[in-house]
């Protein structure tokens, strides 16, 4: 497994590793074979005694034995049997096993990570980096620290188990980032997610096989033995159900603001995390206190997983009181007609500020656990604050150090973003100067309406700033407007020509393709719509250039001649 | 958490293709991943970036629009509120919460009533008038105050360099 992750970490890569292994288990292979071609192996170690327990003392003598029986008649079946024996008895040939099973589990993994992941991107692959070396930190710690393990055939049997647990584990977290990548995507296709489905389902299962495992050998071990080796599948356990569950909310499209979901989510983490704060607690209750490096690595691991659970419950308590919040001093309200200034979604019940501001219950409650006020009209709200909730930060003195770009300039502040549109206010109509001056001011802007039809709207909005937000979202269309009536406004991209440059005829230098202004579309096709950005851009950056050049021209071509030297070609 | 910002942007996306701002285009470079997007942004008329069309990068956070986007120029720029590495410095591209020194009062800031094109918006306009307090390009700050000659040059160097334009 940790072959395949990165190149920079000190460990040899996987092809090295495998080759490696695989040298060094033909090597034990080929010692066994001469070992017990020489007959008489078996007294040596025979006499030790076959239990496993012994057999490490015992092999060391065996191939010092020498014996005498001609080896001949033996079939190859036997032979076989004799070696594996053999090697099972011998420590050497017993560690070369072992390392070969960890070398197919970690060529298990790499098939099954090309399989189902493909190539690894690079967060995943740090990701998986940093799980990795936690794990085997911990687990080292865990075996040699906390269970202080005396034999030999003890240590291999809990390595290989937090091997298992741990492959399924790195998995399991593999199987978490890349949903959460899927999800970044409305292209991912339902053959990744299937496959990742599959791969969890699986997990899953092993980790319950694994779980039942350590009910059956475990718990005639005691419970302490049991509950050391249940805590891991049950944390793998929990983490294949949660993406499970992830992949379900997301397949049945569920709001994920919303409560369900939210307490889907915070019963799983919470879970995970208790789990593994027991079993911590567990490890160093166990452990027998000696102030050992071993003890100070797990108190200080216990610490960072109960600033962990903490914080999470804080968390929650903060989500639980903004919501208790919203519900009591916030009425509901029909919204119909409306969308949700935080999604975009339309509205059906909406819970309605005391600025009149309307919002989904769901995405308010998100909202206001960043920010106590109104997303529209930053409206600090004050009732009953949240406990945790800071206050706005105050307004004033301090704004002489402004550090960064205050809309303040006259030519684009009246309509230009975080400037609050207040429908209910009802400010005393302005005189017609004013309006006049604002049209023209908004007409600069939106050069394909009249200053006529921009004065009347201004009448009934007061504000060039609402006027502009109806042009920009598409209530205001441009009156005379002759042979295009279905592209909303100034949605053509030829637009700018008239503006900037009447005079200088364009120039068909670019591509045919590029040339035809594109049509204003959003296609439902990923691809298409990427080619069509890519058009749009050429188209763009040609445009820009011929007028530069109409306006600048370079030093050889005096201003507006009609060949002009085309800059694209 | 992600699917829901995935629905907004692509709400957005679809308003921006279908109802462009003058001058600005922006989209997902990749659709492979809908969270980084590219926007072009033409300089505006009548000041030194006129006519320049101005590459940026975008990354949206997997709680868009709770949190804002990070916003970076990948062409060369020279200007008193933009970063030497092209980061943006404009009140809206704060969150709320991160204001460590309190410069900036939060009506200013990030809410998920902003928008890209609003974004974009703010950032043609702090190409027209650059904040020369801000400190995110000190020699281009000190420039634009004392020597506008050279950095009018320079703005015209980078524009010419934007649209392909050698000489
Ligand atoms: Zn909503
Ligand atoms: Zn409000």
């Amino acid at each position: 497994m940790p072959g395949t992750l990165v190149d920079r970490l000190p460990l040899p890569n996987l092809k090295a590793y495998t080759a490696g292994s695989a040298a060094l288990l033909s090597m034990a292979v080929y010692y066994a074979l001469t070992a017990t071609s020489q007959a008489g192996w078996r007294a040596g170690g025979g006499a030790a005694g076959a239990e496993a327990a012994a057999a490490a003392d015992g092999a060391l003598e065996a191939p010092a034995a020498p014996a005498p029986a001609p080896p001949g008649d033996r079939n190859l079946t036997e032979q076989v049997l004799d070696v594996a024996t053999y090697m099972m008895q011998e420590p050497l040939c017993m560690w070369t096993l072992i390392n070969a099973s960890c070398c197919a589990l970690a060529l298990a993994g790499a098939g099954l990570q090309r399989l189902v992941f493909g190539r690894l991107r690079v967060a995943e692959a740090q990701r998986l980096k940093d799980k990795f070396w936690n794990y085997v930190f911990y687990k080292f710690i865990f075996v040699f620290g906390v269970l202080n393990v005396q034999y030999m055939d003890e240590v291999v049997l809990w390595c290989s188990w937090f091997t298992a647990l741990g492959f399924l584990g790195i998995m399991a977290q593999l199987c978490k980032d890349r949903f959460e990548y899927l999800s970044l995507s409305p292209a991912a296709g339902g053959w990744a997610r299937a496959r990742l489905l599959a791969l969890l389902l699986l997990l899953a299962c092993a980790a319950a096989a694994l779980l039942a495992v350590a009910a059956v050998y475990g718990l005639p071990a005691g419970w302490h033995t049991f509950a050391f080796m249940a805590a891991e599948c049950v944390l793998v356990l929990v983490s294949c159900l949660h993406s499970l569950a992830r992949l379900a909310l997301q397949a049945a499209d569920a709001d994920a603001a919303a409560a369900p979901v939210y307490y889907t989510h915070l019963v799983f983490d919470m879970v995970a995390l208790v789990v593994e704060l027991v079993d911590a607690l567990h490890m160093v209750l166990a452990h027998n206190m000696a102030l050992s490096a071993g003890a100070l690595v797990l108190l200080l691991q216990l610490r960072s997983l109960l600033a962990r659970l903490a914080a999470r419950a804080a968390r929650h308590a903060r989500y639980a009181a903004l919501r208790a919040l919203t519900m009591h001093h916030y009425p509901v309200v029909p919204g119909e007609g409306d969308t949700c200034a935080i999604c975009w979604d339309a509205m059906k019940d909406a819970r309605q500020l005391p600025c009149k501001h309307l919002f989904h219950s769901s995405c308010l409650t998100v909202w206001l656990q960043q920010d106590p006020s109104c997303p529209t009209c930053r409206r600090a709200l004050l009732p009953p604050a949240p406990p945790a909730a800071p206050a706005a930060p105050p307004q004033g003195p301090r704004n002489t150090t402004i550090h960064f770009n205050r809309m303040t300039s006259s030519r684009y502040v009246s309509w230009l973003p975080s400037f609050s549109v207040e429908v209910t206010r009802a400010p005393p109509p302005p005189p017609r100067a004013q309006i006049d001056a604002m049209a023209r001011q908004v007409q600069a802007m939106f050069p394909a309406h009249s200053l006529a039809q921009l004065a009347r709207d201004l009448l009934a909005t007061r504000s060039a700033a609402l006027t502009a937000t109806n042009i920009l979202e598409g209530r205001l269309p441009p009156e005379e407007e002759p042979s295009f009536p279905e592209p909303p406004p100034e949605a053509a991209p030829p637009a700018p020509a008239t503006v900037a440059a009447p005079t200088v005829e364009p120039e068909p230098e670019i591509d045919e393709e590029d040339d035809k202004p594109v049509e204003v579309q959003f296609s439902s096709s990923s691809h298409e719509r990427e080619s069509l950005l890519q058009r749009r851009k050429r188209q763009l950056v040609a445009e820009a250039r011929r007028r530069y050049l109409a306006r600048r021209p370079p030093a050889p071509a005096p201003a507006p001649a009609p060949p002009a030297p085309g800059p694209a070609s | 958490m992600a699917g829901s910002a995935l629905r907004r942007l692509m709400a957005e996306y679809k308003q921006l293709t279908l109802n462009p701002p003058e001058g600005i285009i922006a989209g997902p470079i990749n659709e492979e991943n809908f969270f980084e997007w590219e926007a072009l942004i033409t300089g505006p008329e009548g000041t030194c970036f006129e006519g320049g069309i101005f590459p940026a990068k975008l990354i949206f956070p997997s709680d868009y629009p709770l949190s804002p986007p990070k916003m970076q120029f990948v062409c060369e720029m020279f200007h008193p509120n933009i970063y030497a590495d092209g980061r943006v410095c404009i009140s809206i591209l704060h969150a709320p919460g991160d204001d460590p020194m309190g410069y900036e009062s939060s009506s200013e800031r990030w809410s998920p009533v902003q928008s890209v094109e609003k974004i974009l918006l703010s950032v043609v306009s702090m190409l027209a008038e650059p904040n020369d307090e801000s400190g995110a390009n000190v020699d281009a700050a000190k420039m634009w105050r004392e020597d506008r000659a050279q950095f009018n040059s320079i703005a015209d160097r980078i524009v010419k360099k934007t649209l392909g334009l050698h000489q």
